[in-house]
């Protein structure tokens, strides 16, 4: 460490006096490969799909309201998401580059989210090396600016309940009542983020403002709706695993697995192939949109923040109701009551079944990114790409919204009620939004 | 320079010496032994760890004289190299007579080797399994029979024995005493990503995966697995066998270890040609991922007692990070509908008992944890006359290392992982390596064994598996040989010579059995008695020489030897001289009577069948404390049920009331003529809510009624929840109404009703436990004074603090007339309390004061028999994971760790001299979750202590609470100064949860009945199953229940009565989750 001092301290002084001053310039890829990197390191530290949700939406605001001061297009979320309050603003005398500081807050408070914060040092080192050298007197105005206003946020961000939840009670299976969920083959974990319904919504009035219906009611009898939903499902796998794994529906089922943890087990021998979260592939979709369209630094912002904040308030609506519900999922029914060795395309996520927590984000996501981007916003999604799964095009986000919501019934992990609500559940979380969180003027 | 250079040279000699010898074994090197045989393993695009699970389970290894010149030969097998065949030439050298022999093999895959004279013409034949079926592996299973003029003709067909299945090992031993050798076949299942499907998928036999009986008729092997009540299912991963007649009925039983979820088998023997299946009646848990096992009596008690071996490692840096046990939830849920055992992740060590049930000790014995572990051995190898044990150990890779399991897929392996089903070396890098030194264990004549890995053998990063033992040498003493993968076998060479004395016996037997496979042999020198049963088949794919060894230590002669054959018939030598080998034949035989083994059991108790129309079940609620309170070391939930006897009707005659727990309404029995009879008082039993821990029945109005007040605890409600508070029904001419009563909201576990201020009528002592989400805080306890009925806080008397109280007891201890108080609890000494006039005082006892226990229970009684009263302490037991001493107490570190406004509990136990907590980081950071933070990998974690784990600040907040001593035992009183006494090795295998006091016996003496066992904890912990009741007429005469008529073992016992019906005593025991046993008194 001393050494590395010694090193460093005559080559900045070197480039502080050789360099004259240039202006720094944070692009829209500056933020895109920040997010990316954030996703990654949340693929290793394995976050469930609504802690995930939650790492994105924070440092995305403190982003978000940093550039809202200067870009008169948008207006701050604070007084509009629950208990945000204003910023401190920037002290224009001081020539602070607010595209940098709003990098800079993404950047710190990203790090306080994740367990790796070394991985995202890296990136951040990079960045900031290249921005001193740059603009030394630059720089550091906007990253203390930058970092005052992720302080700001932070205390914003402690305050909603996302401590406390840590230590509250475990799911309790009870062997007793043949509809609760249990945990599922091969790892049979715990049910995951029982309480983050508790957690503060950022535009809803409540974890219960989109209560869907309940599922058909439990029922082994033949002829009951649960048990016809509960044979759909059977039926459907069995048909498309027949049809082999290049059948539309296997292909389907698979790009939208978006399972954050997939235990493989051989023996004595485990290990988890691990992907992004359902709401980490809708950001993806994201950055593919902002750089369709070539979006600048401050869109693309916007429309990651919009984006985030819906997804994340799509989790809270739909964990209020899996912990409702509790319901079984059919991989545990189908083995105990109709073939003990059938396995579900996808593997069963460790959480209750009602309502599928892909199609309300997904229905989220779809409403907020067509009010983004327009209707008919044709795309080839490459998301999935690093994780050995192809290319898919879409016509419009809400026609791949559907296509993620009816891939958990291919999959095997959810009931026709799960998905058919679920999207309507996200797409009620989505239009509230639209309805009554001002970001643009006019 | 040159000095040290000469220093340095000489350091090296002296370590080289050190890796070649220990105190006991020698290694040989293969360049002086020829035996050149590796079992070397090539990985390939198709098979790896990936492909096959049982990659890194090794060859075998067969032992015995194949040529008849006294000198015991080697046989390996090699998973994808030839077979080899060793001819011992004496001196520990060996000449390769594999090719001339002609047994290299022709099976793509080999694994267990067995030598036996299968054609019973008097010469050892060779047994080879192998996997076939699989990953293109071919073959079959090849029998070679030994020609006589060293070579061998494979002729499995012939015989019946060529499968083309899952083989791991095979037995041959004679199941049905027709005097010729049947075969039992251990197939394994292959894992699929389905863990566990029902149990009962072990009903549906399975060709290539299910275990297979073979009996012989006239040389033909015939399978009778499904006649015979054998399991061939989809679902059993048998690895593991022991041979032994674990019931003394003559005829040999079968013990299977299977790997994963599915049940170990334990088929006993019917004597007609079929066994039953009878695990869960005589295990209370068992090994989870089950590897090799090995049977001796240990204990000298004449009964076999078996060990099962898995894979829990004992060093801190590779338990913590690895996978370990399942979840409660999960445990639960395997048990209660998929129809599974008790498992659990370490060694176990099952002592047989007289009853049939075995006791498992191995926590306790201190064989628990042996890391990878494939064979265990019994062999007197110091030749004191003590069982000792020798492991064999290592994996060439860790599949289960946490950080594997969690990241290895990070970049770009996983896709590699997932689609091409190779296993890069970049994968393979990131599994640490698993190469760890072999263990032994010395027995002790005291049921522990002493780890002396690191002085009996020489050091070795070997992975050994198969592993026999033979005299190689004859010089009396046992030599071991292990089958390594990827080096030379290690060949150790016992080391005992003549310091201390043996005898060696070699049997003939009647053809076709001519070895005597099946004859016991016990040899009886200074009182103490030996017993082996000739089964060379032991360990893990192995077979030991035939052959029978005892050590002596420094004794001389034996006074007898007695053989009894597979015939049930025996002859007996006398007067033995040691130190010689003993050729037997069998002749001037007489019929040995089996009953006379089982003498042992003489009932004092029996139990009723009718229950006395008892016919209480309690239900535990399904509440799991560590959803709630994830860190804390044991439930606070499960204490109840409640139990009072006495007069409930006002008719005179005892009644029975017994609490629910929660949500579960309480139960009343009343007397009636000839039976008890369930009855409802509306006024008690609508409050169904609380949890009723303890009550009492007494007269508190002096109203010549009894009135009920009812302790209420559960470890569930919280905060000022009223089902915390405890209830008092006053009785007015048979009605019962609840009065008022001090409140208060802590979890009550004493309520002791006792005049204290000599003032005629009841008062109480209330003794508290915990707080619930609150563990580690020290509740209150308190004298309520009675007056005129009515029960208030007695200020002068408070117990404030006092610890968390799990039981008291009134008694005038310095006899000077009124009653004193002793109380006692957990991570606290007992506490005597001394009446002086109505004012409670604490007596510094200086002995007592340091004995920090999680005292259970408490009882006076005169044990030593000097006519003053000793005090009899049930403590948690030495059968734990916990351990506790003086010098290094087991300690529980309290206080708000994560800062949230809740406090949580964290414990640790010394190993080594460091402190490291008992909860992995995936426990830990359940609740705290900024550790996630602070250690990103579990190999960060791993090996870290408390101290290094909290962080100086953070263990700044932490209020300590200790443990010294987890052993039960009595404090003698000694003219009014205490010692404690503990008891013996078979009551400390589990908490002693309750004492009573009575004549059982009907001799005119008091004896004192200890019940016990507990279960919640943790399956990391296990469970405290294996006590059985003991009877204590005096510090020297304490009998097992095992022996005496109870039915205690695998049952939690909560509280023991006297019930008198017609005026004859019984015995009433209640249980936790389980239904009462009403035993009468024999005699």
């Amino acid at each position: 460490m001393k050494y590395t001092i010694y090193y460093i301290i005559p080559l900045l002084f070197l480039l502080s006096c050789n360099a004259p001053d240039q202006p720094i310039e944070v692009t829209s890829e500056n933020m895109h490969s920040v997010v990316d990197r954030v996703t990654q390191i949340m693929i290793h530290d394995i976050f469930s799909p609504p802690v995930a949700s939650r790492i994105f939406a924070y440092p995305n605001v403190a982003a978000y309201e940093i550039i809202a001061q200067k870009n008169s297009k948008y207006q701050s979320l604070a007084g509009q998401l629950n208990q945000l309050d204003l910023i401190p603003v920037a002290d224009t005398l001081k020539g602070i580059n607010l595209e940098l500081s709003a990098l800079v807050a993404h950047i710190h408070i990203s790090k306080q989210l994740i367990f790796s914060e070394e991985k995202l040092g890296v990136l951040e080192d990079s960045l900031y090396s290249d921005w001193e050298g740059k603009n030394k007197k630059e720089f550091n105005a906007s990253k203390d600016y930058g970092l005052a206003v992720a302080e700001h946020i932070k205390k914003w961000m402690v305050k909603d309940n996302y401590s406390q939840t840590r230590t509250m009670p475990k799911f309790s299976v009870n062997t007793d009542d043949d509809s609760r969920w249990q945990p599922t083959p091969p790892a049979y974990m715990d049910g995951i983020e029982p309480h983050w319904s508790k957690i503060r919504p950022f535009f809803l009035d409540s974890a219960s403002q989109f209560k869907p219906a309940p599922p058909p009611p439990f029922s082994l009898e033949k002829d009951s709706d649960f048990y016809k939903e509960l044979m759909e499902v059977y039926t459907i796998s069995n048909t498309i695993t027949a049809n082999g794994d290049n059948s539309e529906e296997v292909q389907i089922a698979k790009f939208w697995d978006c399972n954050p943890y997939v235990s493989v087990t051989r023996g004595h021998l485990m290990f988890a192939t691990k992907k992004i979260t359902p709401g980490a592939h809708w950001i993806g979709i994201t950055k593919i949109a902002s750089r369709k369209i070539n979006s600048n630094f401050d869109d693309t912002v916007y429309a990651y923040t919009k984006t985030s904040l819906a997804i994340a308030d799509g989790f809270i609506s739909c964990w209020d109701e899996k912990y409702r519900s509790n319901l079984i999922r059919p991989e545990t029914l189908i083995n105990l009551h109709i073939n003990d060795s059938w396995q579900p395309i996808l593997q069963t996520p460790p959480f209750p079944e009602y309502t599928s927590g892909h199609s309300v984000v997904s229905g989220a996501a779809g409403i907020v990114l067509t009010d983004i981007f327009g209707d008919n916003f044709a795309f080839e999604d490459d998301t999935e790409v690093p994780y050995g799964l192809p290319i898919r095009s879409f016509a419009s986000f809400n026609q791949a919204a559907n296509e993620a919501a009816i891939s958990r019934m291919y999959g095997g992990i959810h009931y026709r009620a799960a998905v058919e609500v679920g999207i309507d559940q996200g797409r009620n979380v989505g239009n509230l939004f639209l309805q009554n969180i001002k970001m643009k003027t006019n | 320079m040159k000095n040290r250079a000469l220093v340095f040279l000489m350091g090296i000699v002296l370590f080289s010496c050190a890796d070649d010898k220990g105190s006991v074994f020698k290694k040989h090197s293969s360049s002086t032994t020829n035996v050149g045989f590796s079992n070397d393993l090539t990985t390939t695009d198709n098979l790896s760890i990936l492909d096959y699970l049982y990659f890194y389970n090794g060859g075998g290894v067969a032992i015995g004289d194949i040529n008849n010149d006294s000198l015991p030969d080697l046989f390996f097998t090699g998973n994808q190299v030839k077979n080899k065949l060793y001819l011992n030439k004496g001196n520990f050298t060996f000449e390769d007579i594999s090719a001339k022999a002609g047994i290299e093999g022709n099976s793509t895959w080999n694994t267990g080797a067995v030598m036996a004279d299968v054609n019973g013409d008097g010469l050892l034949d060779i047994y080879v399994c192998a996997v076939v079926g699989l990953n293109g592996f071919n073959g079959h299973n090849e029998l070679y029979i030994n020609k006589g003029n060293g070579s061998f003709q494979e002729s499995a067909s012939a015989y019946g024995l060529d499968f083309d299945s899952y083989s791991s090992s095979a037995a041959f031993f004679d199941f049905d005493l027709d005097g010729d050798l049947d075969m039992y076949l251990l197939n394994h299942a292959v894992h699929t990503p389905k863990s566990f499907g029902a149990a009962n998928l072990r009903n549906q036999r399975s060709y290539e995966t299910g275990d297979k009986l073979l009996r012989n008729d006239d040389g033909k092997f015939i399978d009778v697995s499904e006649s015979a009540g054998i399991y061939g299912g989809i679902n059993g991963y048998s690895l593991g066998i022991a041979v032994s007649d674990f019931n003394l009925d003559g005829y040999p039983d079968i013990y299977i270890g299977n790997d994963f979820h599915e049940d170990d088998y334990y088929y006993l023997n019917n004597g007609d040609g079929t066994f039953r299946e009878s695990l869960k009646d005589y295990f209370g848990h068992t090994t989870r991922f089950s590897m090799g096992s090995d049977v001796a009596d240990i204990n000298h008690d004449g009964l076999p007692d078996l060990i099962s071996l898995d894979m829990l490692p004992d060093d801190e840096m590779v338990l913590k990070a690895s996978e370990g046990d399942d979840n409660i939830q999960n445990q639960k849920l395997r048990v209660k509908n998929y129809g599974y055992h008790y498992q659990f992740t370490r060694n176990m060590l099952y002592l047989n008992q007289p009853d049939g049930t075995f006791m498992e000790t191995a926590l306790q014995s201190g064989i628990a944890a042996t890391d990878w572990s494939w064979s265990a051995l019994f062999g007197d190898y110091d030749q004191d006359g003590e069982q000792d044990i020798f492991i064999s150990n290592g994996i060439p890779k860790r599949p289960n290392d946490l950080d594997f399991i969690n990241y290895a897929s990070n970049d770009n392996i996983k896709i590699k992982l997932n689609n091409t089903n190779l296993i890069d070396s970049e994968a393979m890098r990131l599994m640490p390596s698993g190469s760890v030194n072999n263990r032994i264990f010395q027995g002790q004549n005291n049921l522990k064994f002493k780890d002396q890995s690191k002085n009996w053998i020489p050091n070795d990063t070997l992975v050994s598996g198969a592993t026999a033992y033979a005299d190689l040498d004859n010089d009396g003493d046992l030599d071991l040989v292990t089958n390594n993968i990827n080096t030379t076998p290690l060949i150790l060479e016992n080391l005992t010579n003549n310091t201390a004395n043996y005898i060696k016996l070699k049997l003939f037997y009647k053809n076709p059995n001519r070895y005597g496979v099946g004859a016991k042999v016990y040899s009886f020198a200074n009182g103490t008695m030996q017993f082996k049963e000739l089964f060379p088949v032991r360990g893990f794919q192995s077979s030991s020489e035939p052959l029978i060894h005892f050590g002596y230590g420094q004794s001389k002669t034996i006074d007898s030897l007695k053989i009894v054959w597979p015939d049930m018939t025996s002859q007996t030598l006398k007067n033995v001289s040691c130190n010689q080998t003993l050729y037997i034949k069998y002749q001037n035989t007489a019929p040995f009577e089996y009953k006379l083994l089982h003498k042992k059991i003489k009932p004092v108790f029996a139990k009723v069948k009718s229950n006395l129309g008892i016919d209480f079940m309690h239900k535990e609620d399904a509440y799991t404390d560590f959803n709630r309170q994830k860190l804390i070391p044991y439930q606070i939930s499960d204490r109840g049920p409640a139990t009072s006897v006495g007069d409930i009707n006002g008719d005179g005659k005892q009644d029975l009331f017994f609490g629910g727990s929660k949500y579960i309404p309480s139960q009343i029995y009343i007397q009636a003529d000839t039976t008890f009879v369930a009855t409802k008082i509306a006024s008690i039993q609508q409050d169904s809510i609380k949890e009723d821990v303890v009550s009492v029945l007494g007269d508190f109005t002096k109203n010549g009624s009894n009135d009920l007040i009812i302790g209420a605890g559960g470890g569930d409600f919280f905060n000022e929840m009223a089902p915390l508070t405890n209830s008092y029904y006053q009785q007015l001419k048979s009605n019962y109404s609840a009065v008022s009563f001090p409140e208060q909201f802590v979890n009550t576990s004493v309520i002791l009703s006792f005049d204290y201020d000599n003032d005629d009528d009841l008062d109480l002592f209330i003794g508290n436990q915990s707080f619930t989400g609150d563990f580690g805080k020290l509740p209150n306890s308190y004298i309520l004074k009675n007056t005129n009925g009515a029960f208030s806080i007695d200020s002068d008397n408070t117990f404030d603090t006092v610890g968390m109280i799990t039981e008291a007891i009134s008694e005038d201890f310095d006899t000077d007339g009124d009653l004193d108080l002793i109380m006692v609890g957990e991570w606290m000494a007992p506490k005597f309390f001394e009446n002086n006039n109505g004012k409670f005082t604490l007596l510094n006892l200086p002995s007592i004061s340091k004995l920090n226990g999680l005292w259970q229970s408490i009882i006076a009684f005169d044990i030593d028999l000097d006519g003053d009263m000793d005090f009899l302490l049930g403590n948690w037991g030495e059968n734990s994971k916990f351990n506790a001493s003086n010098a290094k107490p087991l300690k529980m570190y309290y206080g708000d760790f994560d800062k949230n406004g809740a406090t949580e509990t964290i414990v640790a136990s010394n190993k080594n001299g460091t402190y490291y907590p008992i909860d992995g980081l995936g426990e830990l950071s359940s609740q705290l979750v900024y550790l996630r933070k602070k250690f990103n990998t579990y190999t960060s974690f791993a090996g870290k202590s408390i101290d290094e784990i909290l962080g100086k600040e953070r263990l700044g907040l932490a209020t300590i609470l200790n443990v010294n001593t987890l052993q039960s035992g009595y404090l003698e009183n000694n003219n009014g100064s205490f010692a404690f006494v503990p008891f013996k090795f078979e009551l400390q295998t589990a908490p002693l949860m309750d004492f009573l006091v009575f004549d059982f016996d009907k001799d005119g003496k008091e004896e004192v009945l200890v019940g016990g066992n507990y279960f919640g904890v943790k399956p990391f912990h296990g469970r405290y199953d294996s006590f059985p009741g003991a009877l204590i007429k005096s510090e020297k005469d304490i009998k097992l229940g095992n022996i005496l008529g109870l039915d205690f073992m695998s049952k939690s016992v909560r509280h023991m009565n006297i019930v008198k019906l017609n005026n004859v005593a019984y015995l009433l025991v209640t249980m936790n989750n389980e239904k009462a046993q009403v035993y009468e008194l024999l005699n």
